[in-house]
């Protein structure tokens, strides 16, 4: 019985690591201070620099800058374009990750999720 | 009044430190009046919470901004019944919330369990205890409710997405669903202190386990109803890491309800069982830790502290304590009972857990990989919703067939015979069901085929069994069908129930598998007056429309819905701009269409300052059954639920404790 659950779970095992190492879509999830010697799909968490320019839904597509959201690399800059639906929190200042191709200058972004602010700032008069 | 509520989260801390520490020594010295005592102060302690939380709740009424947190999240225009979910709005607010929840539901437990588990309940009380103190300590010490300012003008108001009905519930169907698995834990750890590994920990947790496994499972739902209605991505659940940190101890409390039955009626698995438990509450607090430290990218958006440390130091603590626990009694634990056959009840179980356990460690290595994986490799690695879905499929496909086969096989064992002339019926069922939906064209997606097949074999199954039931009693002397039927379900609420939840279960699969296989999306640039054309449903677009809200603007867009030619009326989506809040958020137009079981679901994805939109269409088959499945889900829960008498009174007769090992 033993043998039976000891099997079952490692094959179990197997299968999801032969899938992450081989088959997975896993993507590495990167800050703009560390992308460089990387290309194609990737993720970038980062903060959103002015000025945003663009549609998402022209050929163009929306344009933005990202940073790394603390640390001292902050600097480095990486330049975003993004097709698709733009989400409501989005715009200059926010913190967002976005997943798309890197061609080693511009992430091609296919999605962007903005966290909400979580910190409170007194209501403007 | 902050004075007030500190006093009241201070002594709280007084009281649960008092009922862990003093109710150990009692349960250990066995001294009954210090037992007594520490039991009274885990009560008084959840008096003395609901005081903090009625001080925190009027600073809301009375927006009371000089509360650092009535002023981060509530606004003067935020309207009446936001004003009081903004109490969970927030970290602070949700740890005193918790902290009520637990200490409410633990008195509960304790209180109606004491004559059940004489011996247990002494070493229960330390250990609900020493997870309230824990809590209290946060609140008491690191992410407090009552720090005061000078306060300002107006609040920053509440993030316009947890402006919505189901945020009103959601949240707190998740706290009492981890916080209620604190019960069983409790006991759990009851037993093994004790060293009373009979049924009757489990019988009075059972109720209490079905009950935080149903508010978590409800919970889990409206808040993928809310992520489809509110958040405008035309999706339902993202496998984001918050998600699946509900969903995780859900599928370990699943196993353990499941598993149990197997103890209750073999007196087996028991350390599979005390495991599980531990597991379940592990996972529950994990969740909390994923979502306040900040280390997996989430889009939820909680406040991100040192908190995280916190809690990763508890689930350690937990995780030690438990282990050491379990190898401390194992020798006691082990079965004398062995599986006789591996086609049997039991083992259905059995293959059961181990399906629904790899799937949750499944899920936990997904979640927890961009951890790993920056410790290994020094860079952090994300897997996405493929990597789930790929072992949704791997481990739901055979849960979902063995949610047929398992109710039909007897216990001990069953002859391969037996087992083909009771699943013969299902087998038809499933093969008509698979050779029609190949007829129809439904092969386009062999997961989608194999869903509705194994659905309707898990289905089939089901009315089998009901019939048999029914049939049976029947002809033991019913007046009629619907006596033999409510007398069948009746006597069996536990089993019948879970049937009924399986029922729940098969309509999420084929919601899910309907709305995500066989779905289809259109994204189009309109000018007024164009029309864009999906599945037979025509929209016309009309033009935009203004309206002023008290704490917000509506922009909309309206368009003119056909289907097959039909009229279907008008539909406005579009967007709402929150003043306080500078913030704009997402309001999709739904049409459903009960029949089908389908939605269109329109998004106003973006309006241009030329009167034109772009629109992003969907339309969802059988999504709906997703929501159908919830009140299933709750119908089959509620009947499990319902208090039996006869077994109170089975364990009443049967109470004879016997011997207590020596505690060294």
């Amino acid at each position: 019985m033993r043998l039976v659950i000891a099997l079952s779970v490692a094959a179990a095992l197997a299968v999801f690591l032969v899938y992450t190492a081989f088959a997975g879509n896993a993507t590495p999830s990167l800050k703009p201070s560390q992308l460089a010697g990387h290309k194609g799909t990737l993720s970038v968490s980062g903060y959103v620099l002015g000025p945003v320019k663009g549609d998402p839904h022209a050929a163009g597509g929306l344009r933005f800058k990202l940073r790394d959201i603390d640390g001292p690399h902050k600097n480095v800059q990486v330049p975003v374009v993004f097709h698709g639906s733009e989400p409501d929190l989005f715009r200059a200042g926010r913190h967002v990750y976005v997943v798309g191709k890197y061609n080693g200058t511009t992430v091609a972004a296919t999605s962007i999720t903005t966290k909400c602010p979580s910190k409170y700032s007194p209501a403007k008069s | 009044m902050q004075d007030l509520g500190r006093a009241a989260l201070v002594l709280a801390f007084g009281l649960v430190l008092y009922a862990a520490i003093g109710g150990g020594l009692g349960a250990y010295t066995r001294r009954r009046r210090l037992v007594d005592s520490a039991r009274n102060a885990f009560f008084a302690a959840f008096a003395s919470g609901l005081v903090a939380a009625i001080v925190l709740l009027n600073a809301f009424r009375t927006r009371d901004f000089s509360f650092s947190y009535v002023a981060e999240h509530s606004s003067k225009a935020l309207p009446f019944p936001y004003l009081y979910t903004a109490f969970w709005g927030g970290q602070a607010g949700s740890l005193l919330l918790w902290f009520c929840v637990l200490t409410g539901l633990g008195s509960a437990a304790v209180a109606l369990n004491r004559r059940l588990t004489t011996e247990v309940l002494p070493w229960t009380v330390p250990v609900l205890g020493g997870v309230a103190a824990f809590f209290a300590l946060l609140l008491v010490f690191v992410a407090s409710p009552f720090t005061t300012q000078v306060a300002p003008a107006d609040g920053a108001g509440l993030n316009p997405s947890l402006q919505n009905p189901y945020m009103m519930i959601h949240p707190p169907l998740l706290y009492l669903g981890y916080v209620g698995l604190t019960i069983p834990f409790a006991f759990a750890a009851g037993a093994l202190l004790s060293g009373r590994f009979d049924e009757r920990w489990i019988v009075a947790t059972r109720r209490w386990t079905i009950l935080a496994w149903t508010a978590l499972g409800i919970g889990i739902l409206l808040g993928a109803k809310w992520a489809y209605e509110e958040v405008g991505w035309g999706g339902y659940y993202a496998w984001d890491p918050v998600e699946n940190a509900a969903l995780m101890p859900w599928l370990a409390a699943t196993a353990f309800l499941h598993s149990v039955m197997v103890q209750e009626k073999k007196n087996m698995l028991r350390v599979w069982n005390a495991t599980l438990v531990a597991g379940a509450f592990c996972l529950s607090i994990f969740g909390t830790f994923l979502t306040r430290s900040g280390l997996i990218n989430s889009i939820h958006s909680f406040a991100q502290s040192p908190i995280g440390a916190w809690f990763l130091g508890f689930i350690a603590l937990v995780a030690a304590f438990s282990t050491a626990l379990i190898i401390w009694r194992l020798p006691q634990l082990r079965s004398r009972t062995k599986l006789e056959s591996l086609a049997s009840r039991e083992a259905a179980f059995l293959y059961n857990n181990l399906l629904l356990v790899a799937f949750t460690l499944t899920v936990l290595w997904g979640v927890a990989f961009p951890l790993l994986s920056d410790a290994v490799r020094g860079e952090a690695v994300t897997v996405g919703p493929p990597y789930y879905n790929f072992f949704l499929k791997v481990f739901g496909l055979p849960l979902l067939l063995l949610m047929g086969i398992g109710p039909l096989v007897a216990w001990r064992r069953t002859s391969l015979r037996a087992l083909g002339q009771t699943v013969l019926w299902p087998a038809v069922a499933a093969v008509a069901t698979g050779a029609i939906l190949i007829a129809l064209g439904g092969g386009s997606s062999l997961a989608g085929l194999l869903t509705y097949t194994f659905s309707a074999f898990a289905l089939a199954a089901i009315v089998v069994e009901f019939a048999r039931g029914t049939r049976a009693r029947k002809a033991l002397g019913a007046p009629s069908w619907w006596n033999a039927f409510s007398g069948l379900v009746a006597r069996n609420r536990r089993r019948y129930g879970g049937y009924v939840v399986h029922v729940a279960v098969v309509l999420l699969a084929i919601g899910i598998a309907g709305s995500s296989a066989y779905g289809a999306t259109k994204i189009q640039h309109l000018r007024p007056g164009q029309t864009m054309h999906i599945r037979g449903y025509d929209l016309t677009y009309q033009g935009s429309v203004i309206r002023h809200r008290a704490n917000h603007d509506e922009l909309r867009a309206r368009l003119a819905v056909k289907q097959d030619g039909k009229s279907l009326g008008t539909l406005l989506a579009g967007k709402n701009a929150y003043f306080a809040e500078d913030q704009r958020s997402n309001e999709v137009a739904i049409k459903t269409d009960w029949l089908r079981a389908q939605d269109l679901f329109v998004i106003g994805d973006e309006f241009k300052q030329d009167g034109s939109v772009y629109l992003k269409v969907l339309v969802k088959p059988l999504v709906d059954l997703i929501w159908i499945a919830g009140f299933v889900f709750l119908l089959g829960s509620l009947i499990t639920l319902w208090p039996d008498a006869r077994e109170q009174r089975r364990l009443a007769t049967n109470a004879d404790p016997g011997p207590v090992p020596a505690t060294p």
